[in-house]
């Protein structure tokens, strides 16, 4: 997938700096020094990660978390020092535009402020991050190490595998490369696959789950056949037989078939729940108000349910983890190296489970796996009350 | 799927009911409802395999001829009337034909022969691996049920002592790993790095140097090849059981009938098994009704890491050699077992629970 997995670039760099100098600017224009400054690091950083994909939806929310800052809504009544004759409530495209910047970056603040008061979901945030910044920083600094190394050979020693060291610091593998190399570069592909899978499957469960409950009739009972159907059928064990018959050469196909998978679940949650809110009164009252189909689904109905659909996604990132490498693990898919799977795979294939010098090649993708499950499940706490209101506080 | 049932088109006065009426009413009935909707998914998920392994890739006969071929050095020819002749199968006649020729053997109870290992009869096969899968995920099931209930009840009750923050750090610890990483940490830490074990000796199923017999020696050689099938087992199951069953003694905990119990000077003891911790498992008894479901499936993962000779491996290696029948048999008895314990489950409910069971009845009369 090109523009989904990325690398750290030159070119990224200087499309960051580019991008900073706007908040940046902005911040000097407003005296908002910190926020000028850490919108600034914060869209190099993204930039140099993403180039233009990182840099500009950077620069939108920077920008709006320091127009929060400063703005005054003059037409707010409890804002306003004038007299209520005095107030203009016409509003120019202009001052609309800093009203939604505003709203977008008190937001994201109080997001941010709920995400870090989690000390349990900040951890794990803060774990996803490390390896999003390892795998997609990484390759910067350390070399990808492709062919065997015979060079590396021991005098006396049975095998190229090697404890670690101080230039290897998580020992070599059975052909004598630098395990951190595959470390740094194979995780990326996978946490990129996972996540896209976890995409599909929520995006299909949101959209056939919300057509089922709000059409109903025909719709919803073949839905929920087909979801039914799905649910019976042991997941994994067809995951082995399809990966016989599609190949898996793109993670794509596979994040998309996983996603086909797995979205009976959370399709069936989120039925029953635009079932359930399309009673409540609120809503009534804005189909009343002759608000429009859309305004309820994303302003009524889509808040009440994006604090569990979030956690599912998570989930759904997990399992689907899960399940790539288990699939790599029983040698089902084509190997493509660098990838953690397949050095666990062809660990076990050469002997190293049951030699104790050589476990770093085993151990650092197990660990790796495991502490990023660990913090996805940690984040899922912060998760809850960054988009439920009722757990978050305002500013 | 109610959608088959047409309103009764026959005229009101006539003396017997109609075939309609006949098939409404039984419609209504919810046990038989959900019997029927278990059955009709069987028979697609039965159907969609069948059609599905007969996509992949090589068929058996395909793949034998290129052993032939490779291995004995003969002509495509040869290979092909040998390999022919071993298997029950043949490639020239159509998917339909196999079809219906292999649907009306499944509705004489007959799951076919397997195609790989000639002469043996799907069922024996299945029969052969699933005790195995039955006793360790079972036990392990068992074990994690009831640890999980003790734990989370503990913590319920003594909401925010150490014992609860403690079994909070690691139940979500343990159910956030995938259970293969456990295995294999397990093996590469305790068994290869300080050698509390040796990790070959726990290898297969059972010492088959002991004859089969209700001896004590059998009886022990069994749980120690399974103990760390079952130790995964549990420790990747059981965090799920304790969060649930503390939140659900939260829960249980502020409904009145407690205070009541303990306004009239019952004992905590008593309060804590038959008042707290009946009506907190109410939820969980669902769970596990539905979890019995997965038990025949074991981990594939974990039977391979431990060698362990369950259903799990048995579909792993049917799926390798394109053995068709016994995948289909494997997959059936996988999907059934889920079917059937997803409806023991609601029928479980419906009877442990009475406000379930009136409103059914309610909803459906």
């Amino acid at each position: 997938m090109i523009g989904l997995s990325t690398v750290a670039s030159t070119e990224g760099l200087i499309i960051g700096i580019l991008c900073g100098l706007v908040p940046l600017l902005a911040g000097i224009y407003y005296r908002q020094w910190q926020a000028g400054i850490g919108g600034f690091i914060a869209c190099v950083m993204s930039g140099f990660a993403c180039g233009f994909l990182g840099g500009i939806p950077m620069i939108l929310l920077t920008y709006a978390v320091l127009i929060s800052k400063v703005y005054v809504n003059r037409q707010d009544p409890f804002t306003s020092l004038a007299s209520l004759d005095e107030v203009n409530f016409e509003e120019t495209q202009n001052e609309l535009f800093m009203r939604r910047m505003a709203n977008l970056g008190n937001t994201i603040r109080s997001g941010t402020s709920a995400l870090i008061r989690n000390k349990a979901g900040f951890l794990g945030f803060l774990g996803i991050m490390f390896f999003v910044i390892v795998t997609v920083f990484g390759p910067l600094f350390i070399e990808y190490e492709g062919t065997a190394r015979l060079d590396r050979r021991q005098p006396g020693a049975r095998s190229l595998l090697a404890p670690p060291s101080y230039e290897h610091p998580l020992g070599l593998d059975w052909q004598g490369r630098d395990v951190l190399s595959h470390m740094v570069h194979g995780g990326q592909k996978l946490i990129v696959t996972s996540i896209l899978a976890g995409l599909f499957a929520t995006v299909i469960a949101v959209v056939v789950g919300s057509l089922a409950a709000l059409l109903g009739g025909i719709v919803d009972q073949i839905f929920s056949a087909i979801a039914n159907f799905i649910l019976t059928v042991p997941t994994f064990r067809l995951l082995l037989v399809l990966a016989t018959i599609v190949k898996f050469d793109s993670n794509l196909a596979l994040a998309l078939l996983f996603g086909v998978l797995n979205w009976p679940t959370l399709m069936r949650a989120i039925r029953a729940q635009v079932l359930s809110l399309r009673e409540r009164d609120y809503v009534e009252v804005a189909f009343a108000l002759d608000l429009g189909l859309w305004h309820v689904i994303t302003r009524e109905v889509l808040p009440n349910m994006i604090s569990y659909i979030a956690v599912n996604f998570i989930f759904t990132i997990r399992v689907a983890m899960y399940s790539i490498v288990g699939l790599v693990f029983l040698g089902l898919v084509p190997l493509q190296e660098p990838d953690w799977g397949v050095m666990i795979f062809l660990g076990r294939q050469q002997g190293v489970l049951f030699n104790p010098t050589a476990s770093g090649m085993l151990l650092s993708p197990i660990v790796a796996i495991a502490l990023f499950q660990l913090s996805l499940v940690m984040f899922t706490r912060s998760l809850e009350e960054v988009f439920n209101p009722r757990l978050r506080s305002g500013l | 799927m109610a959608t088959a049932v047409k309103p009764s088109v026959s005229a009101p006065d006539s003396p017997s009911l109609s075939l309609w009426q006949r098939i409404r009413d039984l419609w209504r009935n919810y046990t038989i409802r959900t019997l029927l909707q278990g059955l009709l998914t069987i028979f697609a998920v039965t159907t969609f395999t069948f059609f599905l392994v007969r996509q992949m890739p090589g068929d058996p006969v395909q793949i034998k001829i290129d052993q032939l071929m490779n291995t004995q050095n003969l002509t495509f020819e040869q290979a092909r009337s040998i390999a022919t002749g071993i298997f029950l199968y043949d490639p020239d006649a159509t998917a339909l034909e196999q079809y219906f020729t292999y649907m009306t053997q499944l509705l004489q109870g007959n799951l076919g022969q397997s195609i790989v290992s000639a002469g043996t009869p799907v069922s024996s096969q299945i029969l052969r691996y699933l005790p195995w899968t039955l006793f360790s995920v079972g036990l392990a099931l068992t074990v994690s049920f009831t640890l999980g209930i003790l734990i989370g009840l503990a913590m319920g009750y003594w909401r925010g002592s150490w014992f609860d923050n403690l079994m909070t750090v690691f139940a979500s610890t343990v159910s956030g790993i995938p259970d293969y990483i456990i295995a294999l940490l397990f093996i590469l830490i305790l068994g290869v790095q300080f050698k509390l074990f040796n990790v070959g000796e726990f290898r297969g199923g059972v010492d088959h140097t002991i004859t089969v017999a209700f001896s004590l020696e059998y009886i022990a050689s069994l749980l120690k090849y399974a103990f760390f099938p079952v130790l995964i087992y549990v420790l990747s199951t059981i965090g799920t059981w304790i969060l649930a069953m503390k939140s659900s003694t939260i829960s249980t905990l502020g409904e009145d009938y407690i205070t009541v119990a303990q306004a009239r000077g019952l004992s905590e003891t008593r309060i804590l098994t038959a008042y707290i911790g009946r009506n907190a498992m109410l939820p969980l008894v669902t769970r596990l009704a539905i979890s019995i479901g997965f038990v025949v499936g074991g981990s594939i993962i974990i039977e391979e890491i431990f060698q362990y000779p369950g259903l799990g491996r048995a579909l792993l290696r049917a799926i390798n050699g394109r053995d068709y029948t016994t995948m289909q048999g494997i997959f059936l008895v996988i999907t059934s077992t889920v079917v059937f314990s997803n409806i023991f489950a609601d029928l479980a409910l419906g009877f442990l629970d009475p406000r379930v069971r009136l409103g059914k009845e309610g909803k459906n009369s």
